[in-house]
């Protein structure tokens, strides 16, 4: 069986809105319109073990609910979903010992203290003998140059750097299975390729499966064997990123944006 | 050690930390309430000396009155006043959900992190309180306590407020986090545990018919319980009566608080991404 395994999983949120309208205030106060976005209508994919998968789609096509749900912090409404032989959300705290996320728009570090404290902290949390846990530091600190930044507190640390101590973070406990919602968003070219360089060589050495969400394409035809397509809650393509142009590109050596632009477009996105 | 336990006295640890920095907070929260306890020491001394001594039915002397005010202005911050700034604000933007993240009990983790809180305020403005108003002369200042054993039973029980106040401020969090609709209820639960706990009247100047409640009701722990045995108005034969009270309350208010917030982690969801 697959590392991963999703089968026909749902997720619906109920969003109140107001009534529109000149009255919409007053009739708000009363009376709320529910209205149900599907955000995942019917998911299935699997992934085996070191797989390094690219997760695209537009905005609000249920990337990060996807991400939520396989991290065990979301419920879905059915459907199933084992990992390493867990359901996420059944067995949350076993499944989550083995995994390492991060979302790129949210901290998981603490915010005033310097953040080798957090990563001490996280060395109690999951439980890491001393001698593993300081051999791990120094390796990926190394690998993302990121020594001159463990005295500094989480805040005071720009995007760029804060992201590559929110990897060490993740990566600590030598997590089998690493989730990535927008690891690239807002980096400079620099810290973008010197990440996608750090997490080639993470996959290669330590065999770590690793599932990232962007809307750089760059990021996935530089790391990604392996693309999923998600839109309005569907799982549309499933492949290479070759077998993907092959199949929107209107022209030869078209941008990888244009092309999927035009693919968005041909789905009706 | 147990290997939970030790992420979790980690976690205080680090918030322990974090929370030196709100040295000024402290700072200046413990001028505001020390000029308020220079205003009851002042009004009760006016009422003891020139009030009708018969409406003081609670046989507390002027004394005892003063310092009951002045442990109560150290025991404050054992008070809860508010939920932790930093876990509202996750129950506020959705972060809440993130935290599941992390291989923990999710209360166990969040009350680690409160009572450290609680912990570092209170002893910033302990040292402040101690040193003005145990030294202010003229009657009115704090006595030492009425016996050795009285201090001795005294600290284990401002040990265990401070055990009650971590779980009920977890209580009044885990409420906050099931309701989307503002602050209110918790302002209203905070409020009921600041008058109840004696911290406006010492509890055993209430009414007399009262008194048997007062003494069993979950609050009077808070301040009041330790505070009894400091100034000598509960017999040390009866301090077991106190912590009693003070570790059963803290217990329901854990059971219900654990209750109240796994409810709500089933229908969580992280917010926004
Ligand atoms: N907590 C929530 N409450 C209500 N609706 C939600 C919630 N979370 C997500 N949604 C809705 O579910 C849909 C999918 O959201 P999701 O965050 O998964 O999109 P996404 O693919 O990550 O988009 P983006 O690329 O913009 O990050 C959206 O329509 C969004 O409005
Ligand atoms: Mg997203």
């Amino acid at each position: 069986m697959a590392q991963i395994e999703l089968s026909d999983i749902r997720k619906a949120f109920t969003v109140r809105e107001r009534p529109e309208g000149r009255w919409g205030l007053l009739k708000g106060a009363f009376a709320r319109h529910a209205r149900t976005v599907r955000a995942l209508d019917g998911v299935s994919f699997s992934i085996g073990e070191g797989a390094l998968v690219g997760l695209i789609g537009p905005n609000g096509a249920g990337k990060s609910t996807t991400v939520k749900i396989m991290s065990g912090i979301l419920t879905p409404d059915s459907g199933a979903c084992v990992i390493d032989g867990r359901v996420p959300w059944k067995e949350r705290v076993a499944h989550v010992a083995g995994i390492g996320v991060v979302f790129g728009q949210r901290s998981q570090l603490w915010w005033d203290v310097p953040v080798s404290d957090s990563f001490s902290l996280l060395r109690d949390i999951y439980t890491i003998p001393k001698a593993r846990y300081r051999a791990r530091l120094e390796e990926l600190t190394e690998a993302l140059e990121a020594g001159s930044l463990l005295t500094t507190p989480a805040r005071q640390l720009s995007l760029g750097q804060r992201m590559r101590c929110e990897l060490i973070a993740a990566l600590l406990h030598s997590p089998k299975l690493l989730f990535l919602d927008e690891p690239t968003i807002g980096l400079d070219a620099v810290s973008k390729l010197a990440l996608r360089g750090f997490l080639k060589e993470e996959n290669r050495r330590s065999g770590v499966t690793i599932l990232l969400t962007t809307h750089d394409m760059d990021d996935v035809e530089a790391l990604c064997p392996r693309v999923m397509v998600i839109g309005r809650g569907q799982l549309l393509y499933d492949g290479t990123l070759g077998g993907l142009k092959r199949r929107y590109a209107r022209r030869d050596g078209q941008d990888i944006d244009e092309v999927i632009a035009a693919m968005y477009e041909d789905l009706a996105l | 050690m147990n290997k939970t336990a030790k992420a979790y006295i980690s976690l205080f640890k680090i918030r322990v930390a974090e929370s030196f920095q709100y040295r000024m907070a402290a700072f200046s929260g413990v001028l505001t309430s020390l000029v308020w306890a220079f205003v009851d020491v002042v009004a009760f001394t006016a009422f003891f000396r020139y009030g009708d001594r018969a409406k003081f039915a609670g046989g507390l002397t002027l004394e005892q009155t003063i310092s009951h005010i002045w442990v109560r202005e150290l025991l404050l911050f054992l008070q809860p006043f508010s939920i932790d700034d930093e876990l509202l604000l996750k129950i506020n933007n959705g972060d809440m959900g993130l935290e599941m993240c992390r291989p923990l009990d999710l209360y166990w983790h969040w009350f680690a992190r409160s009572s450290a809180r609680c912990i570092v305020m209170f002893v910033m403005r302990c040292l402040i309180c101690f040193a003005v108003g145990f030294i202010i002369p003229g009657g009115y200042g704090a006595r030492s306590p009425v016996s050795p054993g009285a201090f001795w039973l005294f600290v284990p029980s401002a040990c265990c407020a401070f055990w009650l106040s971590s779980a009920y401020g977890m209580l009044v969090t885990a409420v906050r986090a099931n309701i989307a609709w503002g602050d209110g209820p918790m302002y209203f639960m905070l409020l009921i545990g600041q008058v109840l706990s004696g911290g406006y009247l010492p509890l055993q100047l209430w009414p007399n018919f009262l008194q048997p409640f007062l003494l069993l009701q979950p609050f009077a722990g808070l301040t009041d319980i330790p505070a009894r045995l400091y100034i000598g108005s509960m017999p040390l034969s009866e301090a077991w009566l106190g912590m009693g009270v003070q570790l059963f309350w803290s217990a329901a208010f854990i059971l219900l608080g654990k209750r109240i917030l796994s409810c709500r982690l089933r229908t969580i969801a992280a917010q926004g991404g």
